[in-house]
């Protein structure tokens, strides 16, 4: 497709373009309980060109822009078409000028995870057995599981050059966990992985069980008030993904963000721990084509990178890192538990747990939590928490433990003072 | 006018029929769905200008579903054509084979009957008014950028004014032993979006515009200027809440999340299936008050939800999921009818071809009632005025409620006291806050300008709504 693709952006003359091109292949297994439902495989081909006109516009040097799909399987007559009305249609839509990445040519790289050694097929399985083979307890068992097999091979071309293609594995997908006794309830978990670790993967779902046989002790929620709230695992992610948002090229330019580059934000007088955060290269190319390498976002609480694609860099006369899904940052010193034996609400599950990028705000309802009251540590579940990074940044803790997902290498835990709560006794 | 046929389907219907006659030579039973779509987004703001025609809806594929007589496998593919037609029924015959290769020891795979289908032959087309191909992309991107020039100018404390419009045309062909079905849809959606800030922090009012059509819908924009801007400005004097249990008054589209999150998609039925529902134990008792009837439908209202068929060939149904105020039935894909020995309402959806199919919803409201809204404001004593939902997460087994909005009004003895309060979590026990409603305005009003998951992926296109509603609710 991309030969055919080049041949007809020569033929219309059009000077600026890129290419990206993805080749898709699946194995996906549904089980209900222990049945297997349905069997997938899945197998596509897709293409998306973007098509960029020079222009000049009041005195100005602008950028026409229009992206159209290509769908295999057109004709070249059609190719034409489709990419003749495409171009007609870049007149409309400008910006101001800037120039594509200037990448390199490279050979497909090969994927280097471990699900590589192995069919769809294979590694579907494994997934399988690695969770069904956690489903041991009598108290809890796996109600649901979706499993997701994935190669994918992304090329990636532009007129200035660049032209790369990179393969990747993986195995994602979804479990509920259902407790009967003393209450009817479920917990709902998803799961990605890049390399075959199944003895996480093992642990987590044995952990997810556990959980809801919690979850189905827990009948009231906390009490409402101001709390020292524990959050883990996928929730630390998250409130750290503010600090990766607002330091986006595209936030700044669009002055979204006030964050340059030495700016101390995470405050002054920091109580609790800096922070530090890398952003790590999980795939050798993002979608321009810009090669990845792990960068520090943050150093100490300080501003080290604005990261973001070729457009926007230029438009700030920086850099272009390119896009970034996955960060590693330091553990703290204070163990878990240590945290837990404070008066304190562990968070372990919410419905959805969502940071808002724009105004630093975090929450979302309980599912299940650890209430520590000084005396006793009991299951609660309900009310929610609403919290803020921007009160609550000077004072985070970070646990000792690491946690480690597809997008985050980091502490487990982190402890934020004085969040808010809505429970019980309002 | 009607929405056109898609060319490609229509040239590609003799090779899906010729792969469907072969794979039932060799299945007992096989059904294709065929997708094209055709779709562009216009968006501006201060900044930034932006024509795409690639998107989620402007996909083009084919799904075949297969049965050995008691197993069902699925295969996904978008290279079409004759000389693929030998490879693609090899793909098809190895997935069908794979059963043995993935599953663990101690599982089981159920068997279902031969689906038995009655003759349909169907095609539809959705109206439209304003056709969005032949207006030009530049009077479309003229008028977002008029609109946007007349927010900005409002008020020098305004960041920035986002306003974008997508417009999607989804053609699907539907074959198996019994039936060739055909629709032809065409929806419009989109928003504005305005942001002012303090200190660090970036406040943010919308207003979702959307209809079962064309570029009419770019109409509806210019009548949220006023509204949104004002909610924006006022969103810079916002407080954070005391928690605690208050009157509210939600406005429609926060009826809409409460509607579809926190209830419609606990009657899902293939949650029925796996026993993850808890309205499955409730059908026939009280669920809400007497005030409320929902209902569930892809062909009583035109909105973005509205189709003729879904995507495994079961006609479109308008279902009535609660009649005052007692749960009536769920909504159902066919698979799951099949499991549940029911009648299959129409509501099984893929997120596209590449994906499974799962009960999902389609336009859901709650019928209005009789009260004024003014009314509604003038009995709280103490209480909020809810506005702009911005999500929620539903909870079927157990009920819980999580919604968020980004507007909290207060009310004091009957009228609004000008203080805001952001951001908003509604929390609590679903019948216990669908079992409080006191008071329901006359009109309901469905909106669709946002998409709907199931867990945090599966999206597909969704609308809902209602009328203002009175009822007790855990604000945090």
């Amino acid at each position: 497709m991309i030969t055919k693709i080049l041949h007809t952006l020569e033929a219309l003359h059009i000077p600026v373009w890129a290419v990206e091109e993805t080749v898709r292949e699946s194995a996906e297994v549904f089980f209900i309980r222990k049945r297997l439902d349905l069997k997938r495989k899945t197998s596509t081909q897709d293409a998306t060109v973007r098509l960029y006109r020079p222009m000049e516009k009041d005195g100005k040097a602008v950028l026409g822009t229009f992206t159209v799909p290509i769908h295999p399987g057109l004709s070249d007559e059609e190719l034409y078409h489709t990419l003749e009305e495409a171009w007609s249609r870049t007149t409309v839509a400008w910006n101001p000028a800037y120039e594509l990445y200037h990448g390199p040519k490279a050979d497909l790289q090969p994927s280097a995870s471990g699900f590589a050694k192995a069919s769809l097929e294979e590694n579907l399985r494994a997934a399988a057995d690695t969770i069904f083979g956690a489903d041991t307890r009598e108290d809890a068992f796996l109600n649901t599981v979706e499993i997701f097999a994935n190669r994918t091979v992304q090329r990636v071309l532009n007129s200035s050059g660049t032209d790369v293609s990179w393969e990747t594995r993986g195995v994602q997908g979804e479990y509920v966990t259902q407790c009967l006794k003393p209450a009817d309830v479920e917990t709902y978990h998803a799961f990605r992985l890049r390399n075959p670790d199944w003895d996480t993967l093992r642990q987590e779902v044995e952990e997810a069980l556990t959980q809801t046989v919690d979850r189905a002790c827990a009948t009231v929620p906390p009490k409402a008030g101001t709390y020292n709230v524990i959050l883990s695992g996928d929730q630390v992610r998250e409130v750290l993904s503010y600090y990766q948002s607002r330091a986006a090229s595209h936030m700044v330019y669009q002055k979204y963000s006030t964050w340059s580059v030495g700016d101390k934000v995470q405050g002054e007088n920091i109580e609790g721990d800096t922070l530090s955060i890398t952003l790590t290269a999980a795939d050798p190319y993002d979608s321009e084509g810009i090669p990845l390498r792990d960068r520090p976002l943050l150093e100490n609480g300080v501003l080290r990178t604005i990261h973001g694609g070729a457009r926007f860099a230029y438009y700030l006369g920086i850099e272009p890192t390119g896009s970034y899904s996955t960060m590693q940052v330091p553990c703290g010193t204070v163990p878990l538990a240590e945290m837990k034996q404070q008066p304190s609400l562990h968070v372990v599950s919410f419905s959805d747990f969502q940071m808002d990028d724009f105004t630093g705000h975090f929450g979302g309802e309980i599912r299940l939590a650890y209430l520590n009251d000084g005396e006793t540590v009991r299951p609660v579940t309900g009310g929610s928490i609403n919290g803020s990074i921007l009160d609550a940044q000077k004072h985070l803790i970070f646990s000792q433990e690491r946690y480690r997902s597809a997008s985050y290498d980091g502490p487990l835990a982190v402890s934020i003072q004085g969040v808010a709560v809505a429970g019980a006794g309002e | 006018m009607k929405v056109p046929d898609s060319p490609w389907l229509q040239e590609n219907k003799p090779f899906f029929q010729k792969l469907l006659a072969e794979l039932l030579k060799q299945f007992p039973y096989a059904s294709l769905l065929a997708q094209d779509g055709q779709q562009a987004g216009y968006s501006v703001n201060r900044r930034l200008t932006n024509l795409t025609a690639e998107g989620l809806f402007g996909d083009r594929g084919c799904v075949v579903k297969v049965s050995d007589g008691a197993h069902w496998t699925e295969y996904s593919f978008n290279c079409t054509g004759e000389d693929r037609l030998p490879a693609i029924l090899e793909e098809i015959r190895a997935a069908a084979a794979m059963s043995a290769a993935v599953m663990p020891a101690h599982t089981t795979q159920p068997e279902y009957p031969i689906p038995q289908e009655e003759e349909t032959v169907f095609s539809g087309s959705t109206d439209y008014e304003v056709d969005p191909l032949s207006v030009g992309d530049d009077v479309v991107l003229a008028k977002l950028t008029a609109l946007r020039d007349t927010v900005l100018a409002k008020d020098e404390r305004i960041l920035d004014c986002a306003i974008r419009i997508n417009w999607s045309k989804i053609s699907k062909l539907f074959l198996s032993p019994k039936k060739d079905l055909t629709q032809n849809i065409l929806w419009t959606e989109g928003s504005m979006v305005v942001m002012a800030s303090r200190g660090e922090e970036v406040k943010t009012a919308y207003e979702p515009v959307s209809c079962l059509g064309g570029l009419e819908a770019l109409d509806q924009m210019e009548g949220h200027i006023e509204s949104v801007t004002r909610t924006a400005l006022d969103l810079l004097q916002a407080e954070p809440i005391t928690p605690g249990t208050y009157d509210c008054i939600c406005t429609p589209p926060v009826t809409g999340m409460i509607v579809h999150e926190a209830f419609g998609h606990g009657v899902e039925m293939d949650m029925f299936v796996k026993k993850r529902a808890l309205a499955e134990q409730y059908l026939g008792k009280p669920v809400a008050s007497p005030l409320i009837t929902m209902r569930d439908s892809a062909s009583a209202a035109a909105q973005t939800g509205s189709y003729f068929f879904d995507d495994e060939g079961t006609m479109a149904k308008d279902t009535v999921i609660i009649k005052d105020g007692i749960l009536q039935t769920g909504i159902s894909d066919w698979q799951s009818a099949m499991v549940l020995g029911t009648e299959p309402t129409g509501n099984g959806r893929r997120q596209s071809f590449r994906r499974k199919a799962y009960t999902r919803m389609t336009n859901t409201w709650f019928e209005p009632g009789k009260d004024k809204v003014e009314d509604m404001i003038a009995s709280i004593e103490h209480g909020f005025l809810l506005e702009q939902p911005s999500s929620g997460m539903e909870d079927p087994k157990n009920w819980g409620i999580q919604c968020m909005v980004d507007v909290a009004r207060e009310i004091e003895h009957g009228k609004l006291t000008g203080r805001i309060y952001s951001p908003i979590v509604l929390t609590g026990y679903v019948p216990d806050l669908l079992k409080s409603i006191s008071m329901v305005s006359e009109e309901t009003v469905l909106s669709g300008s946002g998409m709907c998951g199931k867990g945090w992926k599966e999206w597909v296109k969704v609308s809902d709504g209602g009328p203002y509603i009175k009822a007790k609710i855990r604000l945090g």
